[in-house]
């Protein structure tokens, strides 16, 4: 099946930065892909070089099978885009900006808005400027939602909203991806992205470290702290995939992929108790984080492999 | 039927709403021949991936306890509550085990292990007759 979302070594540069480094990523149809990273890690230029608001220097992107460099225009009218500080022309009422935003798409596209703004609770009269900063995101999420995009794209909606409007925004997401449609989300709550997520693509300064199934991810990696007797003690090489290891005064941690259990007790018997759990997304994405950031993780550069993107089962 | 997920607590989503439907059949809170909710409306209760909530909709049926009813959805069959009750049983024995290794650890004696749950025991509220599950005599 054609992928909804398809970046294949897309590199862009800004005079001081590079945003994005040979970044490759597939999303299959039907997929709800959580895009997370650090602030600054590249990943609303990631959605923007996808909707066709800004250039790659090199490689390609494509949405629905639409060159991202040439049909910007085409993808926007297809796709559901929120930014995370959507602009709407505050003059107007939340009714009249449907009618506006109707213009641009097929018939039925106020009647699905109102639709919506009502199931939202929002009052249609009011004037944009007069709305909080909850009820300006709905409006911002109902308009990309009045033409049943087949994909809907989300640059962190919803940050800075209270615990009852993030919870309406998950509920439209899960109704999207119960419909078979796509959602590409950029978040910083991790704990949301658990519970929604179909696969994650972790960015870390431009490039992508982690392009995986939640579950898989998940189900492949253990969190092993190790104590060691001394400062002397060498700490044990691990036996898997280490994606991050980080020492605090005699005790070890490290995030590892594929663990094999009986060679870990074998490694141990010399280096001192250990225990191993699996770990929650939060702790996976924190320890890249910090990995990524030390200089000693920086200097092995372990995360400079590129991973490949896996291909990923569409659900049923 | 009052569901709840937790991301924290290391038991995978599917796990936690399968588990779920288990209790509520075992304590009959869901019977014999009731369906459960849809996919998408238990999705969007709960917040959750429906795809999360389809996969553990095939664990419960692929183990007897839901089966699907021509065009209305799955249903509570014949067999669930044995099977809940004997899953529930099994669910609190892990749990005890847990922490009873987890005394050992700490290096509590046999003796004062007792002796804490049976205190654990004696404050729990008494069970009537009626509020007794009727738990199968395997």
């Amino acid at each position: 099946m054609r992928p909804v979302v398809h970046l294949d070594n897309v590199t862009k540069r800004y005079p001081n930065v590079t945003a994005l480094e040979n970044v490759s990523l597939e999303i299959p149809p039907g997929v709800v892909c959580a895009l997370l990273g650090a602030n600054g890690a590249g990943k609303t230029t990631a959605i923007r070089i996808l909707l066709g608001l800004e250039q790659v220097d090199s490689g390609t992107a494509s949405v629905l099978g639409i060159d991202s460099s040439t049909g910007g225009l085409e993808i926007r009218s297809r796709v559901g885009y929120v930014a995370e500080r959507p602009t709407l022309y505050d003059w107007m009422t939340v009714e009249e900006i449907g009618w506006f935003a109707a213009g641009f798409y097929p018939l039925g596209y106020a009647e699905t808005y109102n639709r919506y703004i009502r199931r939202f609770g929002l009052d249609a009269r009011k004037r944009i400027r007069e709305l909080s900063k909850g009820m300006r995101a709905k409006v911002a999420l109902s308009l990309s939602l009045a033409h049943s995009p087949d994909l809907l794209i989300l640059d962190e909606p919803t940050s800075g909203l209270d615990a009852l409007v993030r919870r309406e925004f998950l509920e439209s997401m899960v109704d999207v991806a119960a419909e078979g449609r796509s959602v590409l989300l950029s978040s910083h709550q991790v704990a949301e992205v658990e519970r929604v997520a179909d696969m994650v693509a972790i960015l870390l300064g431009g490039k992508l470290v982690c392009v995986e199934r939640l579950e898989e991810l998940k189900r492949t990696t253990r969190e092993v702290v190790v104590t060691l007797p001394d400062a002397t003690t060498p700490p044990p090489s691990m036996p898997g995939q280490v994606l991050a290891h980080v020492p605090f005064a005699h005790e070890h941690v490290w995030m590892v992929r594929d663990l094999d259990e009986a060679r870990l007790a074998e490694v141990c018997r010399d280096a001192g108790p250990y225990t191993v759990r699996s770990p929650g997304l939060e702790d996976i994405l924190l320890a890249l984080l910090r990995e990524y950031r030390s200089p000693a993780g920086a200097a092995r550069s372990r995360l400079d492999e590129r991973v490949e993107s896996t291909p990923v089962t569409p659900p049923q | 039927m009052l569901f709840h997920v937790d991301t924290d607590n290391g038991i995978p989503i599917y796990e936690q709403i399968a588990r779920q439907v288990k209790f509520a059949v075992a304590n009959s809170a869901l019977q014999v021949g009731e369906h459960v909710p849809s996919v998408r409306e238990m999705a969007t209760r709960l917040a959750v991936n429906p795809n999360t909530v389809a996969r553990a909709y095939r664990e419960l049926q692929a183990e007897g306890v839901l089966v699907p009813i021509r065009g209305t959805g799955l249903a509570v069959t014949p067999e669930a509550p044995r099977i809940c009750n004997d899953d529930r049983l099994e669910l609190i024995r892990q749990r005890l085990r847990s922490v009873l290794a987890e005394a050992r650890r700490s290096e509590l004696g046999d003796d004062e292990i007792r002796q804490l749950f049976d205190s654990e025991l004696s404050s729990l509220p008494a069970i009537t007759a009626e509020s007794a599950p009727a738990t199968s005599s395997k």
